[in-house]
């Protein structure tokens, strides 16, 4: 013990000056180093530095309602006297109002003024701008293009046409604070999460046990977490991962909702909204809901099959540390404003091209150590649920989670490696210039297209079936029965993973890749609810054949149910590619997604904390404010994510950092009541964000005086309620005959549901291990 | 380790020599020069027998007590190697001329 | 150990990332963070070298078996292992889908040369496989082909290593020196493939004198760098391109467009140029991955030469060498299928 002591001491401090010594940019608040701002562009033109946009009129600093004669210009690119078309411009102005002195310019509305057609042989137009009378400083963006009037060439006559843009920042009459930028809002949440992490931590390890709350004490502690390979530590570091990351997740959609809920909102810039919109997905999915499956599989999985760890321990540490680190990766340059901004399907040519921000390499970096790690997580678990399982049970005694974990991690480690080489062709094109994905020379992004969505398709499953295994088992030991139809729920679990693979193309319909493919993938769509209707349907007759108990777990099942369903029937819109057409980008899709993976995943891992928190740390969590947080999450919930529907099918556009509503038909803009729905859904939003922090508060107190649980609190009739709570640490040890010591299940019959009594006392007795040897073989 | 004789000799010995032999009738074939189809189906033709031979006695899953349940491990991505292939591989808009009739998509039944 | 494992990862990525972008400053850090992954790779092979080696008879070893059905008695690694192979098999699926993608999509550069389709001077995006290269005379083919051999060789060294290592009934010695030689040539057989494959793309290797007329006189094989088959090449120009060239090597093929269109004298130019990324990409990336996969069969064959050196490999443990002989039979595989594919074909 002593010597670990001056180990860790160098590893910290080799840690430390490693990350001194990585270059960094310069973060917020004394200057965004470098931000690259490239907008929108003007009629699909590149751009160019020779084009020089310049606002003329602008006074230092504005006085309330005074109105000033602005003259935008340009200088350079291929705009000449007598081309046919010189340029144009789009001025846009965040506060105030303008309005246009001629017929070479328009209005779009009080905030944005173009160019006219009479207007385009030109390179200098006037404007007049009134000053508002609030104090807020005002944002100019001029967006200029310089044409060379080849009105027939290609591109519609906009080939060989550059833009450039200049913004211009005024501030007014009395100094005012500056609006908050989202991204110290953001790093500043973060930061305070994770301090209150890491006290909430220490507090909880030392109210455990005051008298040994010292360092000696706690450097070994804190190695045996780093460095141990139990699968229930491990287990419970990705479950604190994840659920740190989805609290982070939680605090950017906040963020994303604060940008939306007016109309026009300038909260966050397009640059930014965009990379939080793509860090929000990635963390949702890869840094939160994967770790926190992993977190209950490493857990529960052993203890359902009897095993005394998983087939390969090093390789699970292994899994686990390349998360932190990744995320790491992945969060770099979002605070000096270079974050990737690609969504998190990162398609290509926009992922490739200089235009997304240099984040981007280290987000595909990230996400590559990530490919890694799923794909030894996978192997893992297909490996211990094929070998390990306890003598006697069969593949058909395996409990519902063990199935749901197996079909979801053989999905994933198959087709995960399509993802890992997609990004590595990525980064390499990135990095070393090659031409995966560069059009000029031939390169095909829909190719990234098919690549990434042959492992999204699957990976959503994944995320997803843990939770019907989760249910699964709620339901089941809810209502005091074993689940209605096991054999049909195994297969339709495999058959969701079969056919998971040949549905991807649904997501691309509009991307217009083959139409035989389109027409293939719309079949196999279709199909492919079926499985899921018929666990459902099981899951209803299990209820209705047995007699159900409401702890906070089954309220959440229930939940479950409700929204998955409503879910599932809204996707069912999706697979005619005529509806798709509609509804693809809109947010439908951003509804239909957030109730499959909210209602369905998140509402599952909560169901599977209040079954097994009990287990796992031995400490009853409180059926009160179980109950609350249920009522209150759910409730918003709802309000949150079912208005999106009627919002999508109005045309409101995903991934847009703003919007607008308008009392005419205009294309682009929304009926007025989307802004009231807009803004019930933020507000919403909040109410959801806030109850989750019941369930944090449940956490904590529970393990400070909640009460001891037993065994067996609800009643299961799996492996793991045989054990005590919390069960025993045990690491692989010597054994001293050379035998392998599992527990056997004698009389394993269709149903799980065995006599606890024998067996009980067979597994309790092989269970509880020795003396912690410390030594961690294999 | 096999228990097996390929020809009366140690099946690793033979398969080695099996191997060499159609390596060589691979490159020879390349430089033979007889047209890229008829180039294209020998390596096809030889590539398989080759890519059996590792796999069966090499990685031992032809002949021993476990090779039973191993080979269908090792054959059950097939099915997504398939679907790899048809889908990514196969759909490039512009690969008008490159596939044969029966291999394009639109045209094997679909 | 695993913390160290995973420091290294990261200080990989940050580094070679902007060692990339920013120049040579940030190159020692790529040399940081490679001996952290070191040092995380020596902290478990001295875990792993405590089973076996000096003789700890009281640490006997075991090898875990399997359970459940269907899996019965079979090793459990053994499982992971193929589990694992299953995951590589989608990996080289997914690059050979993005060949396939590519080379059936973009039109072939001989095919475009020949239709008489291009103008001097500008750039046609076309496909040339780098079999068009290797596969044109016998000296180019000659590293790919003795890599080839290489590994089935090789293949055939481990399982013979494998064999003498299980062997029940020989002198431990023997043993010992037996299993070290054959992991040995294992090894360097694996590092000669390596070293050609570098020969083949950058270095080129010169003939010596009496092999000259064969080569058409030329003193070198030139690399596929100094073709200029790069994966920047946006303005490759090669003398099968090159009517004059042709006309005065004779290797004009009679039946194209293209020689129709020089009849008439309608042709339209002497040189095409193409543009090659996407060829050179793939072919590049994809035998590189195979590459790298099997300097990491080196990493592991170094680690167990050594032990194998000092006699740790007995009857007992003997199927370490079966899990990495699976893997390197899977590299070899992939070989098999890359070989025709990317550099006959």
């Amino acid at each position: 013990m002593a010597g670990r002591r001056p180990k860790i001491v160098v590893l910290a401090l080799v840690a430390i000056a490693a990350m001194l010594a990585v270059p960094s940019a310069q973060s917020l608040p004394g200057g965004i180093s470098g931000v690259q701002q490239s907008g929108c562009n003007c009629h699909g033109a590149v751009p160019s530095d020779s084009v020089v946009a310049s606002i003329q009129g602008l006074p230092d600093s504005y006085n309330y309602s005074e109105s000033y004669e602005l003259t935008v210009s340009f200088q350079g690119g291929p705009s000449q006297e007598g081309n046919s078309n010189q340029g144009g411009f789009h001025l846009w102005a965040s506060d105030g109002s303008l309005s246009v002195n001629d017929a070479t310019a328009q209005l779009y509305n009080e905030n944005e003024a173009g160019h006219t057609e009479a207007g385009n042989d030109q390179t200098s137009w006037t404007l007049t701008w009134t000053a508002p009378t609030t104090d807020k400083n005002v944002e100019f963006v001029l967006h200029v293009n310089s044409v060379n009037g080849n009105e027939d060439g290609a591109g519609g006559g906009s080939s060989g046409d550059m833009w450039s843009k200049v913004a211009v920042s005024l501030s007014g009459p009395i100094e005012v604070l500056e609006a908050a930028d989202p991204f110290v809002v953001l790093g500043v949440l973060i930061i305070v999460s994770a301090t209150l992490l890491a006290i909430t931590l220490a507090y909880v390890f030392y109210r455990k046990d005051p008298d040994a709350f010292d360092w000696d004490n706690f450097a070994p502690w804190l190695a045996d977490w780093l460095t141990s390979t139990d699968h229930k530590k491990i287990g419970t570091l990705y479950f604190v991962a994840g659920l740190f990351f989805l609290g982070v997740g939680g605090i950017m959609a906040m963020i994303i909702r604060i940008q939306l809920a007016v109309p026009g909102n300038d909260f966050l810039t397009q640059e930014q909204y965009n990379q939080f919109f793509t860090l929000h997905g990635t963390t949702m999915i890869f840094l939160a809901a994967m770790p926190m499956i992993n977190g209950f599989a490493n857990w529960m999985i052993p203890l359902q099959l009897g095993a005394k760890d998983l087939a390969l321990p090093r390789i699970n540490a292994m899994s686990f540390w390349l998360q932190p680190f990744a995320a790491l990766l992945i969060f770099t340059g979002v605070f000096s404003g270079h974050g990737a901004d690609t969504g998190w399907t990162g398609y290509a040519p926009y992922v490739v091209s200089e235009g997304a921000h240099h984040g981007t390499t280290m987000w595909a970096a990230g996400q590559i150590l990530l490919v890694a790690s799923s794909t030894l997580t996978g192997i893992n678990f297909l490996t211990t649920m094929a070998v390990m399982r306890a003598p006697g049970m069969g593949w058909m005694q395996m409990p519902l989670f063990s199935w749901s974990i197996l079909v979801a991690n053989v999905m994933l480690f198959l087709s995960i490696p399509a993802f890992g080489v997609g990004l590595i062709q990525v980064y390499l094109d990135r990095v070393v210039g090659t031409a995966f994905y560069d059009i000029a020379a031939g390169g095909d992004p829909l190719l990234w297209s098919h690549l990434f969505w042959y492992f999204g398709h699957p990976e959503v499953y994944v995320v997803v079936v843990p939770s019907f295994g989760i249910i699964s088992e709620v339901i089941a030991t809810s209502s005091r029965r074993s689940v209605f139809g096991y054999r049909s729920m195994v297969y339709a679990m495999a058959g969701i993973g079969i056919v998971a693979f040949i549905v991807y193309g649904h997501h691309m319909f509009t991307s217009g890749m083959s139409p035989t493919l389109r027409f293939v993938t719309m079949l196999t769509t279709m199909l492919v609810a079926v499985p899921t209707g018929i666990k459902v349907f099981n899951w209803l007759m299990t209820m209705h054949g047995g007699s159900l108990v409401y702890r906070t777990h089954t309220l959440w099942a229930l939940g479950f149910l409700v929204t998955f369903t409503l879910g599932g029937i809204s996707g069912m819109f999706f697979p005619s590619i005529a509806m798709d057409t509609h509804l693809h980008e809109s947010y439908f899709v951003v509804a239909h997604f957030h109730y499959v993976l909210v209602g369905g995943t998140v509402f599952g891992f909560f169901a599977g904390i209040y079954y097994w928190w009990p287990k796992a740390t031995g400490k009853m969590l409180s059926e009160k404010l179980g109950v609350l947080h249920f009522l209150t999450a759910f409730i918003s919930y709802n309000a949150l994510f079912w208005p999106m529907h009627r919002l999508g099918v109005w045309g409101m556009t995903r991934r847009h950092h703003t919007y607008f509503v308008t009392t005419e038909e205009a294309l682009g803009s929304l009926p007025m009541e989307a802004a009231g729905w807009n803004m019930f859904i933020t507000v919403s939003g909040f109410l959801f964000f806030f109850s989750n922090f019941i369930l944090v508060f449940n956490m904590i107190s529970s393990s400070i005086r909640g009460e001891n649980a037993p065994d067996d609190p609800w009643g299961g009739w799996s492996f793991e309620w045989m054990t005590s709570s919390p069960p025993p640490a045990h690491t692989l040890y010597k054994l001293d005959d050379g035998t392998w010591g599992i527990p056997t299940l004698k009389d394993a019959n269709e149903h799980i549901a065995n006599e606890p009594g024998i067996i009980g006392r067979w597994f309790q007795r092989l269970l509880v291990s020795d003396e912690d040897t410390g030594e961690v073989a294999h | 380790m096999a228990h097996y004789k390929i020809l009366g000799q140690d099946p690793y010995w033979m398969n080695f020599i099996g191997l060499m032999v159609l390596t060589v009738i691979e490159v020879a074939a390349v430089g033979i020069e007889l047209g890229t189809t008829i180039t294209l189906a020998i390596l096809t033709v030889i590539a398989i027998p080759k890519f059996f031979m590792i796999a069966a006695i090499f990685m031992h899953l032809y002949g021993d007590e476990d090779s039973g349940i191993l080979t269908l491990t090792a054959l059950f991505p097939a099915f997504f190697i398939i679907i790899m292939v048809l889908f990514v591989g196969l759909t490039h808009p512009d690969a008008a001329t490159g596939l044969p009739d029966w291999c394009r998509p639109g045209n094997y039944g679909l | 150990m695993s913390g160290g494992f995973a420091l290294f990862l990261f200080t990989l990525a940050a580094a070679f990332e902007w060692g990339e972008f920013m120049g040579w400053v940030n190159v020692p850090l790529i040399f940081v963070s490679l001996g952290i992954v070191g040092v995380g790779l020596l902290v478990w092979w001295r875990q792993d070298w405590s089973y076996g080696v000096d003789g700890k008879e009281s640490m006997h070893l075991w090898e875990p078996k399997s359970t459940g059905t269907p899996f019965q008695n079979i090793d459990i690694r053994k499982v992971a292992l193929w589990v694992f192979l299953m995951s590589e098999m989608m990996v080289f699926t997914s690059l050979f889908s993005t060949y396939m993608r590519y080379r059936l999509g973009i039109p072939n550069c001989k095919t475009v040369f020949n239709s008489g389709d291009w103008v001097e001077g500008t750039a046609v995006n076309c496909f040339e496989p780098a079999s068009h290269l290797i596969a044109s005379s016998w000296f180019h083919l000659a590293p790919g082909a003795i890599n080839t051999f290489a590994l089935i060789i090789s293949s055939f060294t481990i399982v013979q290593a494998l064999r003498y290592a299980k062997m029940k009934d020989i002198d431990e010695n023997v043993r010992r020196k037996k299993v070290t030689r054959y992991l040995g040539t294992t090894w360097f057989l694996a590092v000669l493939f390596l070293t050609l494959k570098m020969i083949e793309w950058f270095l080129g290797f010169p003939l010596p004198e009496f092999m000259h007329e064969f080569n058409h006189g030329d003193s070198t094989i030139k690399s596929l760098y100094a073709e200029g088959y790069l994966i920047n090449a946006d303005h490759y120009q090669h003398h099968y391109y090159d009517t004059h060239y042709l006309e005065s090597h004779g290797g004009m093929d009679q039946d194209t467009a293209l020689y129709a269109m020089m009849q008439e004298g309608t042709h339209p130019g002497g040189h095409m140029m193409a543009n090659i990324q996407v060829s050179a990409t793939t072919f590049y990336v994809t035998t590189g991955t195979h590459g790298a996969h099997v300097f990491g069969g080196i990493v592991g064959l170094t680690y167990m030469t050594l032990k194998a050196a000092r006699g740790g490999y007995t009857p007992d443990n003997a199927v370490s060498i079966e899990y990495f002989g699976l893997y390197w039979h899977f590299v070899d595989l992939v070989w098999v299928l890359v070989f025709p594919f990317f550099y006959l074909y």
